[in-house]
């Protein structure tokens, strides 16, 4: 059949005298171009395709397997997730709406304890922000009303002013607000004469991890063991890698603060300003004052289940100078809580105030 | 409903169908020319030729998200062909660039593929062989392709890293005919690597990491073990004296299986060029 294909073919082409020798000879080749054709054909087809079906059951069983490939603190926090897919696919089916379909998924994150993981669509994001139902302990009207008289700089997203005294504040009230390194000469060049600095972090829920190296390395005089960090290398459960130790460097031509450092932390300080409190913790003119952090120290990732919602969880285990992870946070030097009755005064900036003006 | 999502709807079997469409023209075309005065063989010219290609692009890379992205391709490229040593050998290098912007199924997400490339590849030519007017050359072929794939959504795996290093083969088959008294060539090449170098990070491995200073296993020696290339390329160039234009269709595979990620991306595209 090929054979005859190709001869009038040939003879399309205008290849009237070629001899049937000669096309003995192209059949077999021509034969085997076509295969190989054929088989480019068939590796289109072997398209790598989520398995996942695209209805109810289908989203909640691609839920459950991205967390169960991906999740790093499942043996950390002892979650058996076999049976929390048992426990809540029993009460999935293809008839249930969106709505209800994505309160039960959320139901079921809920069941990790973290902060960072989300499940995310167009109509709601469900969370586990324990942090909310722990006191606050940061008001920024007290603040600025009562010991900054609503008279402060800012730069880089950072707030800052020397206080009656002598004492610097710096209020850092998000890590996603990049720190440039020229306004932080300008910041620590102003609250240089201050005999001590309060780095306010409290109800910062975290940013880019590049900012915790700025900041950081404005506070220390030599290399600095800052933490690990590892990465999961396979869908199994307990695949890490080894962990990898990371350190931060005084940046280089830049002011430097070595004098005594008060870090101000609460609840709401969670994810990079987790990571940040715990390395700060490590230096030696640092103290930490204030709330337990809110922790969330695994590195978040996201996915997407057939229907476009999307899925962030912790991914990559950060854990602070001694290998400890801090996913449920890193406890103060001096544990206080602000006296949610007084309006005039924050109790944990009182402590901070009187830590560094007795040095 | 814009090209854009005309071009989305297409689906793989839809693509197939578009290739076999393709292939079927060509052959419509070619069986309908009468290549009277056509004689010699040595008919692949020397040329610059400039390429642009659109059509369709599949993306899945399991490291950004398990759901494979489909949508367009758009490419701009130049290939230049010179015959050495009597028309016994014949180099060609290819540099190009290519975007795709593809969507989920869900249509509320997307991804933005860029990648350049650099081929070159020398091949032995044999002409005239098996007909006066058909020639086949085959030879080996070095690439170096790099880009990335970014998705705005993402968290701490908002982007990945393409890179790799590839030495293969290349062949080529062509044969010259005339369409509407249009001397032309038709040609077929494919582009095959077999062993190289790329680049991948572990399974959930941040960039930070590797910002951090963890390079442990990120190069990978790649062979069809763990990966496989090809780019198919059909089509017709016509000689209108001064000017070849050129029309075809290319598709590109790559397919890796790394450190436990996936990825399978491939193209369908016209391609037009041409050579002044």
């Amino acid at each position: 059949m090929t054979t005859i294909f190709i001869n009038k073919t040939l003879r399309h082409f205008g290849a009237c005298n070629t001899t049937p020798q000669a096309i003995k000879k192209v059949v077999p080749v021509v034969q085997r171009c076509l295969c190989c054709l054929m088989l480019s054909c068939l590796c289109w087809g072997c398209a790598e395709q989520d398995d996942f079906g695209h209805d109810q059951v289908g989203n909640f069983e691609a839920l459950w397997t991205i967390m169960d490939e991906h999740y790093s603190f499942f043996d950390y926090k002892q979650v058996d997730w076999n049976e929390v897919h048992d426990r809540y696919r029993a009460r999935i089916d293809n008839d249930m709406t969106d709505r209800e379909l994505f309160d039960i998924c959320g139901d079921m994150l809920k069941e990790l304890r973290d902060g960072h993981t989300n499940l995310i669509a167009s109509h709601d994001v469900s969370r586990y922000w324990i942090w909310e139902q722990w006191p606050v302990n940061y008001d920024e009207r007290i603040i600025d009303q009562h010991y900054l008289n609503f008279d402060y700089k800012m730069a880089s997203g950072i707030k800052y002013q020397i206080l009656t005294d002598n004492i610097g504040y710096m209020r850092y009230s998000s890590f996603s607000s990049t720190i440039g390194e020229g306004n932080l000469d300008l910041i620590l060049s102003y609250l240089s004469t201050a005999d001590g600095l309060i780095i306010d972090v409290r109800d910062n829920g975290g940013g880019l991890l590049t900012n915790v190296e700025t900041l950081v390395s404005r506070f220390i005089d030599r290399k600095t063991l800052a933490g690990y960090i590892c990465h999961k290398t396979g869908p199994g459960h307990n695949d890490f890698s080894e962990p990898y130790a990371y350190y931060f460097e005084p940046t280089k031509n830049h002011l430097h603060y070595l004098k005594p450092v008060v870090v101000l932390a609460s609840r709401g300080s969670f994810s990079a300003t987790n990571n940040f409190v715990s390395i700060m913790k490590g230096l030696d003119q640092v103290t930490i004052v204030g709330d337990t952090t809110g922790g969330g120290c695994g590195l978040p990732f996201t996915s997407e289940l057939p229907n476009g919602w999307r899925v962030r969880f912790s991914s990559c285990p950060v854990m602070d100078a001694q290998g400890r992870l801090t996913e449920f946070g890193v406890a103060p030097d001096v544990r206080i809580d602000m006296d949610e009755n007084d309006r005039t005064r924050d109790a944990i900036l009182d402590a901070a105030i009187t830590l560094l003006t007795s040095h | 409903m814009s090209i854009l999502n005309i071009i989305c709807l297409i689906s793989r079997a839809k693509a197939r169908s578009v290739l076999l469409l393709v292939l079927g023209a060509m052959v419509a075309m070619s069986a309908a020319a009468i290549p009277a005065d056509i004689q010699g063989s040595a008919a692949l010219y020397n040329q610059s030729m400039f390429m642009l290609d659109a059509g369709y692009a599949s993306v899945h890379d399991s490291y950004l998200t398990p759901i494979t992205y489909d949508g367009l391709d758009l490419g701009l490229s130049i290939e230049v062909t010179r015959w050495v040593n009597h028309y016994r050998w014949l180099w060609q290098l290819q540099v190009g660039a290519d975007y795709n912007y593809v969507e989920n199924n869900a249509k509320n997400n997307d991804l933005h593929k860029v990648m350049g490339d650099i081929t070159f590849n020398m091949q032995y030519a044999w002409q005239g062989v098996l007909h006066p007017r058909l020639g086949f050359s085959a030879g080996p072929m070095a690439q170096l392709r790099a880009g990335i794939v970014y998705d705005a959504v993402n968290s701490n795996n908002p982007v990945t890293v393409r890179a790799h290093w590839n030495l293969g083969a290349t062949g080529m088959a062509w044969f010259n005919t005339r369409m509407w008294r249009i001397p032309v060539t038709l040609r077929y090449q494919v582009q095959l690597p077999v062993a190289g170098v790329f680049f991948a990070p572990e399974y959930d491995e941040s960039y930070y990491e590797i910002y951090l200073g963890n390079h442990k296993n990120l190069a990978h020696l790649g062979w069809w073990g763990n990966r496989f290339d090809m780019t198919n390329y059909l089509g017709a160039d016509f000689n209108l004296h001064k000017v070849v234009l050129r029309l075809g269709y290319r598709n590109r595979l790559e397919h890796w299986t790394v450190n436990n990620l996936h990825v399978h991306d491939f193209t369908h595209a016209l391609v037009l060029g041409i050579h002044l």
